[in-house]
């Protein structure tokens, strides 16, 4: 996947010009919005609490090794293996490995964004292992053979007549009525078959706790609870920037990744999962995997792009963002969209491969805002934005024009000979002095384009008309 | 070299001498934690009745599982529920009790309408229950059935998560989850939708020794 | 008080010009003698938000250097007032002698409403007092945030005392902090993601049922101003202008 300027354009364009999407976004990035909002303002210290969390995530980057060495041994020591992964091919042959070893053919997933962002399903169906995406939002784009378009709510861009048709398709039968809780329930009569025949259940992780060797799920459907219960391997895979070093630091993370996503104070279930299941323990799988992703994290460490490996994955910061809320997820190309990923995915995947995204804002800084760690993303855009000039990713026209437009700014002088030109040169395209742009050249309709004034302000202050 | 090497290196080469922050010491403050554990959990579709003794939460049990025309009930087998010996209480139910029935928990527990629990403890801030694995506690009946009824003696409420880290004992169990609520998804057009893979119904009768 | 300097920006230097005669001739009004250093052209913004580092940074030098000498700085602009007054110390970072010149020229330049919330806090209700019969009943006007105004700067109470205290009813419409899709050149680089904002942005301001848009912004000014249809009775206008109107009590003529 790529995200060109041409790319990036023509996929917005086509989540604009699609008013059902337009609504659909609109709704629920309001009322995550508001339902976040709400629920931090119920923590009288929040401020001060996240200002904590960014402290804490600062100091744990600046000595991830050791808190990675600590969760090794933390979480081999109760029977858990620990494996590492420098890329994302490297992740899947792991993942995939446990899996013929066992003889597995099925397995379930919970929702990971760390699978999505290394393709895992598509290196298990090569090894002829059906992966089953059991998040409800997940499991729609992966019947529609879709991506995410949204961190936490993966699905938000179809419709209830659209994942009716889905299920129905699946299910071999011609219709199913487009209820929700009827669509629901198939969901789960479908699923609990899957969960309980699967040979193998892979999450993410929310979280990885050092001082335990725990991992941390965060789910509201329970599929969490599934993967990571009724089979008999459970393999998690998590990037290693999601180290919280002890359980007063992972208190404090649950504290804020909740109610910064969904306005939750708690999501429904947090499972913690410290080994495979113990002598006397009813059920439970006997073994427990985790594979610590690198991925391009480790590079970032020590770099001006450190912070961003601060991000919990909650989301805000895409329900805030009007560039998001309007060109949806999709047009980012990338797994990670919205202003995470409009910084993670050229970082961690290219900036080559994804030159348009730290161009994808407005610079509006209301992503900084919201982030529970306030992670400085509109500062990391502008460097990305330098890194392209610096890298001689920009177009040749805009560096001409940058370029022109800078030498010919230097100079007062110049500036006025230039724009004086431009007055001249503008009349034949001025129509009662107004320049305009047919609805027909601009998808939300006519715009009115900015031109020079007749006369300019340091002209009408020398002629005293100020 | 190995991917483990590998990735320790460089990140052992930007090793940085940090000042670590101190634990968060702000704690909330509830009057009363079961009025607030209630209010919490019943803001997100649990429910929650009040007992003033295990012989009236016993009682209420009992009405809620014939309310609910329950038939087959698994159990963990936990002090607070043997001491209850729910199976020669209501014997008309088909009863599996975990670790003292024979036959297939997993099986018995895909097919039972209800699954009695107890709890490790419970967060009044958030109505979270702590649900933990160990001997005679299945991850599979608080999970499997469609209703999910936990017996909570009001002694196990805290305060909130800082709380419960704090007085946490050293080890971990294989499995622990915090349990807010019924399970829910708005994966569909935003809207709630109650019961997708895990209990259809939260109950918890919450009652004083 | 010695002369101010006034830095139009290039924006209302070339396109705006009447947001430039308003701002002078308010901070006249308030009693201040008013300068137009004539070397002015751009802050530099455009280049510095576009990864153009180097450009940047020699637009900086030259603002730097035409500022220095006047005891404060006023620009009817959020945006480019953040630029001057929070990037320039940064993008000039590595040369001790401009660094505290940059410091310096950051330390004394102000918005335009911020200037008179500071300089001249009592002027526009003063004013306002003085001219009663020219001014007829309070007109209701809606405000928007500009993001950097906002986010940067945050100067929210500043713009609207100054309305109230010109006489202007304010409605606040819903999420009056949300981008109006300008970005500069992000509007120009995905036009159609920008315009899709400012229609967004644009619904937000026409629910307040209030025909008066204020910016105090150039960039959101001309933004906002260009996806309003002809006729559909929004009118966009900058604050520096709505200000200059109340005073001049011109606002009732224009509205006939």
């Amino acid at each position: 996947m790529t995200a060109t300027m041409r790319e990036f354009r023509d996929r917005a364009t086509i989540a604009i010009e699609d008013v059902r999407l337009q609504t659909a976004l609109e709704a629920a990035t309001g009322r995550f919005c508001t339902a976040r909002a709400a629920a931090l303002a119920k923590l009288p210290w929040v401020e001060a609490m996240r200002d904590q969390f960014k402290a804490m995530r600062a100091a744990t980057l600046a000595n991830l090794a050791q808190h990675l060495e600590q969760f090794e041994r933390q979480a081999t020591a109760v029977g858990a293996q620990v494996h590492w992964a420098r890329g994302g091919a490297e992740a899947c042959a792991i993942v995939t490995g446990i899996a013929q070893r066992r003889g597995v053919t099925l397995v379930t997933k919970s929702k990971s964004m760390a699978t999505e962002e290394i393709h895992l399903n598509t290196a298990l169906a090569q090894a002829g292992i059906q992966p089953v995406e059991t998040d409800l939002g997940e499991w729609i784009i992966q019947l529609a053979g879709e991506a995410p378009s949204h961190i936490i709510a993966p699905a938000i861009h179809k419709t209830k007549e659209q994942v009716a048709a889905l299920f129905a398709q699946e299910l071999g039968q011609t219709e199913l009525p487009a209820d929700i809780p009827a669509l629901t329930a198939v969901a789960r009569q479908m699923l609990r078959a899957k969960f309980l025949a699967a040979g193998m259940g892979i999450s993410g992780g929310n979280l990885a706790v050092a001082e335990t060797g725990s991992v941390v799920l965060v789910t509201n459907e329970g599929n969490g609870r599934m993967v990571t219960s009724a089979p008999p391997v459970h393999v998690a895979v998590i990037g290693i920037e999601k180290i919280a070093p002890t359980w007063d630091d992972a208190a404090l993370w649950l504290s804020l990744l909740a109610r910064s996503a969904t306005g939750q104070p708690m999501s429904i279930y947090t499972t913690v999962v410290t080994g495979p299941k113990r002598a006397g323990d009813p059920d439970g799988p006997e073994e427990v995997h985790v594979v610590l992703l690198d991925n391009g994290r480790s590079q970032l460490i020590g770099s001006k792009y450190e912070e961003i490996l601060q991000c919990i994955r909650c989301g805000a910061c895409l329900n805030i963002c009007p560039v998001y809320r309007e060109a949806g997820g999709h047009a980012y190309g990338s797994p990670y969209s919205g202003p995470i990923g409009a910084v993670l995915s050229p970082l961690l995947f290219g900036l080559e491969k994804y030159p348009a995204l730290p161009h994808a804002s407005s610079l509006c800084g209301a992503c900084k805002e919201v982030c529970p760690a306030r992670i400085d993303l509109p500062r990391m855009l502008l460097e990305l934005r330098a890194d392209l000039v610096a890298q001689g990713l920009a177009s040749p026209v805009e560096q001409f024009l940058e370029q022109g437009a800078a030498l010919t700014m230097r100079s007062s002088r110049v500036w006025q000979f230039v724009t004086a030109m431009g007055r001249w040169g503008q009349r034949p395209l001025l129509q009662n002095g107004r320049l305009t742009l047919p609805a027909s050249l601009n998808p939300v309709g006519e715009r009115q384009l900015p031109h020079l004034a007749a006369k300019s302000f340091r002209e009408l202050w020398r002629q005293g008309e100020v | 070299m190995t991917a483990r090497t590998e990735i320790l290196q460089r990140l052992r080469a930007q090793r940085r001498e940090v000042n670590v922050p101190h634990p968060w010491q702000s704690r909330q403050r509830f009057d009363d934690l079961g009025q607030q554990f209630a209010a919490a959990l019943t803001a997100v579709y649990g429910k929650v009745y009040l007992a003033a003794s295990l012989e009236e939460a016993s009682g209420q049990l009992g009405q809620l599982l014939a309310e609910l025309g329950a038939r087959r009930v698994v159990a963990n087998d936990e002090l607070l529920l043997s001491a209850l010996d729910p199976a020669a209480r209501w014997p008309d139910l088909v009863w599996h009790i975990v670790g003292q029935t024979p036959g297939d928990l997993r099986a018995f527990a895909a097919a039972a309408d209800v699954g009695l629990s107890s709890a490790a403890a419970a967060i009044a801030e958030t109505g979270s229950l702590l649900i933990a694995s160990g001997p005679g506690r299945s991850r599979l009946v608080t999970l499997l059935p469609p209703v999910h009824v936990v017996l909570l003696p009001a002694r196990l409420l805290i305060t909130d998560l800082f709380t419960f880290i704090a007085a946490r004992g050293g080890e971990m169990p294989a499995n622990m989850t915090f349990v807010s609520g019924p399970s829910k998804t708005a994966d569909i057009e935003q809207t709630m939708s109650i019961g997708v893979h895990g209990p259809k119904q939260l109950s918890v009768i919450l009652y004083q020794e | 008080m010695n002369p101010i300097a006034l830095f139009v920006t290039c924006l209302v230097d070339q396109a705006l010009p009447e947001v430039g005669v308003a701002t002078a001739r308010l901070l006249r009004r308030a009693g201040f003698q008013v300068e137009f250093p004539q070397a002015q052209t751009c802050c530099g913004q455009p280049f510095f938000n576009s990864g153009y580092r180097t450009q940047a940074r020699e637009l900086a030098q030259h603002t730097v250097a035409l500022l220095q000498p006047y005891e404060a700085i006023v620009l009817p602009s959020g945006s480019c007032t953040a630029m001057i007054r929070l990037e320039y110390p940064h993008l000039l970072a590595d040369n001790p002698r401009w660094y505290y010149a940059a410091r310096r020229v950051a330390a004394k330049t102000y918005e335009l409403s911020e200037f008179l919330a500071k300089f001249a806090p009592d002027f526009l209700a003063d004013h306002k007092l003085e001219t009663m019969p020219l001014v007829s009943s309070k007109s209701p006007i809606t405000y928007h945030d500009s993001c950097h105004m906002n986010r940067m700067l945050h100067l929210r109470a500043q713009p609207r005392a100054a309305l109230r205290a010109a006489g202007y009813e304010i409605v606040e419409m819903a999420e009056s902090e949300r981008c109006c899709g300008f970005g500069g050149l992000f509007s120009v680089k995905m036009p159609e993601v920008s315009n899709a904002m400012t229609v967004a942005k644009l619904r937000l301001a026409r629910q307040t049922a209030v025909t008066t848009l204020i910016t105090a912004d150039p960039g959101c000014l001309q933004q906002m101003r260009g996806m309003v249809c002809p006729g559909d009775g929004l009118v966009v206008k900058h604050l520096a202008v709505a200000l200059e109107e109340a005073l001049s009590g011109n606002a009732e003529e224009q509205e006939q």
